[in-house]
């Protein structure tokens, strides 16, 4: 199976189902990158294209999905990406035009006048922070010394040309530290990345309702706990999924056919694991235990902060010393593009893997 | 503590935050001792400007009840059971609260009405048992 039928199979109709589903993960006060008021959250236009966004991102995941699946086998290597690339964007066209819409109802009706707009904070975040789950980071070291431990030992047998890169057969590159070790670089690079940006994450701003200020904080920690356990989780697949490809180019692991899928089944459980629990907690922790709702008296109601979200997606506020900032669209965080931290981050998550690419374009890989 | 500021609102944000805390305080939210985030922490969950938090902690500096430090960070210094304030401050109170009561009879709200709110506000304060009927620092308005 090569790259190409992975992206047909997998890819184009797990990203479709992730698009389509992904305002079910999101807070009711955010639709479609247009904050409303509580009270307005079941307004019949934001009803309206819900409903007309589902329908949509399915009709073009299906169709996305037949036509990556019917020219399996003919055409460019790219054919696949590039049906993969007019899916997200044609479910991009439908979150804006979703966005345009409620934006429109909400600015006319003007839902925020006369409300009390604030910005809440529990102090005991910073007091008494939660703790990163380091337990929870072991298997993702221990697959990384041990692909390490792996390579190490196969060295000395190894012939004097190996395969290379990630996907199918690849090409041979001549036998050296760098191409030998090169999936041990890729497992570092992953977990390192993954691990600062949780540490990040754990420094940033809680999503507390102005509405819901206690139970929403309470919330959050949880949703906090679950999303992480489940990103370390990931982590520790995609080492496990590098390690697969290690043992076949170290000749240790023949794979054809069928067989050359598996290296990406612990990444696609991962994946779906993640998904699974962010659909499960909602953003913030927005769809967990209802029932706290109203621990403590509201705060007025959350501000109406859409001038800082560019085409309701990237958040760029200079003023915010914030690096990462929940985001507007499904569950997670997304960078504070005013923050020029943060596109030093950025420019690092880019950077590193170039470097790499280069060392092994040097070492003939 | 919860700590809320209004972003639009006419009261300047480093004011709002000075003055939550001043309420979590005096309501035993955050007695003597207690810490506080620090500027950069509480800036980034307000999302506000980092000297914008500054000034509203060197605002509370100022006025004696919280500590700064660079290893210990914000630190408070007093509350309602720490004794008499400092001399002179209470003469510096009196003009701002006769301001804030004048604004309530000009706009012609009855005297038992004004009494009432206060009594109110200062029934939610953390006193210490026994510290309600004064400490001798009263005088005329």
């Amino acid at each position: 199976m090569s790259a190409r039928d992975l992206v047909a199979d997998f890819i184009v109709p797990v990203v479709g189902a992730l698009m389509c589903l992904t305002p079910a993960a999101t807070r009711p006060t955010l639709q479609f990158g247009v904050r409303v008021p509580r009270e307005r959250a079941g307004s019949a236009v934001i009803l309206r294209e819900r409903r007309a966004y589902y329908w949509r991102t399915a009709a073009i995941g299906v169709c996305c999905t037949v036509v990556a699946v019917t020219v399996e086998g003919y055409g460019s290597w790219w054919l696949s990406r590039i049906i993969l690339l007019l899916e997200v964007a044609a479910n991009l066209g439908c979150f804006w035009a979703a966005r345009r819409k409620i934006a429109a109802v909400k600015n006319a009706g003007d839902w925020f006048a006369g409300q009390r707009q604030t910005i809440v904070t529990d102090t005991n975040w910073r007091t008494d922070p939660p703790r990163f789950p380091v337990g929870w980071l072991i298997p993702a070291l221990a697959v990384t010394a041990a692909t390490a431990a792996v390579g190490a030992l196969r060295y000395p047998d190894l012939p004097a040309h190996i395969t290379a890169g990630l996907g199918g057969p690849g090409h041979q590159a001549p036998k050296s530290v760098v191409s030998v070790f090169s999936v041990v670089a890729c497992q570092v690079y992953v977990t390192a990345l993954w691990t600062g940006l949780i540490l990040i994450i754990y420094r940033s701003r809680p999503d507390i309702e102005a509405t819901d200020v206690t139970a929403s904080s309470l919330r959050y920690r949880r949703f906090l706990a679950a999303v992480t356990r489940a990103l370390l989780t990931l982590i520790a697949l995609v080492d496990v999924s590098l390690l697969l490809v290690a043992l076949r180019q170290w000749q240790l692991v023949r794979l054809s056919g069928p067989g050359l899928a598996l290296p990406v089944l612990p990444f696609a459980a991962g994946v779906l694991l993640l998904a699974a629990v962010a659909m499960r907690a909602g953003q913030g922790g927005s769809r967990l235990n209802g029932n706290l709702r109203g621990l403590a008296p509201a705060a007025g109601t959350d501000w109406d902060d859409d001038r800082f979200w560019k085409a309701g997606l990237l958040y760029v506020n200079r003023d915010d010393p914030g690096i990462m900032v929940g985001s507007r669209f499904g569950a997670g965080w997304t960078f504070n593009f005013g923050n020029p931290t943060a596109w030093l981050i950025m420019a690092g998550i880019v950077a590193a893997p170039a470097g790499l690419a280069a060392i092994g374009a040097a070492a003939g890989m | 503590m919860l700590l809320s500021i209004e972003p639009d609102g006419p009261v300047p944000i480093y004011q709002q935050i000075r003055d939550r805390i001043v309420e979590a305080i005096a309501g035993g939210m955050q007695p003597a001792g207690s810490a506080l985030p620090s500027t950069r922490g509480l800036a980034v969950d307000l999302g506000v400007n980092f000297h914008t938090v500054n000034k509203g902690y060197d605002l509370l500096r100022q006025e004696g009840l919280l500590r700064l430090n660079r290893k210990s960070g914000a630190v408070v210094r007093r509350d309602a059971g720490s004794g008499p304030p400092d001399p002179g401050w209470a003469q510096d109170w009196t003009t701002r609260l006769r301001t804030l009561l004048a604004e309530a009879a000009a706009q012609g709200m009855p005297a038992e009405d004004i009494g009432r709110y206060c009594r109110a506000a200062v029934a939610a304060f953390a006193f210490p048992a026994g510290a309600e009927e004064g400490t001798g620092s009263e005088g005329p308005l």
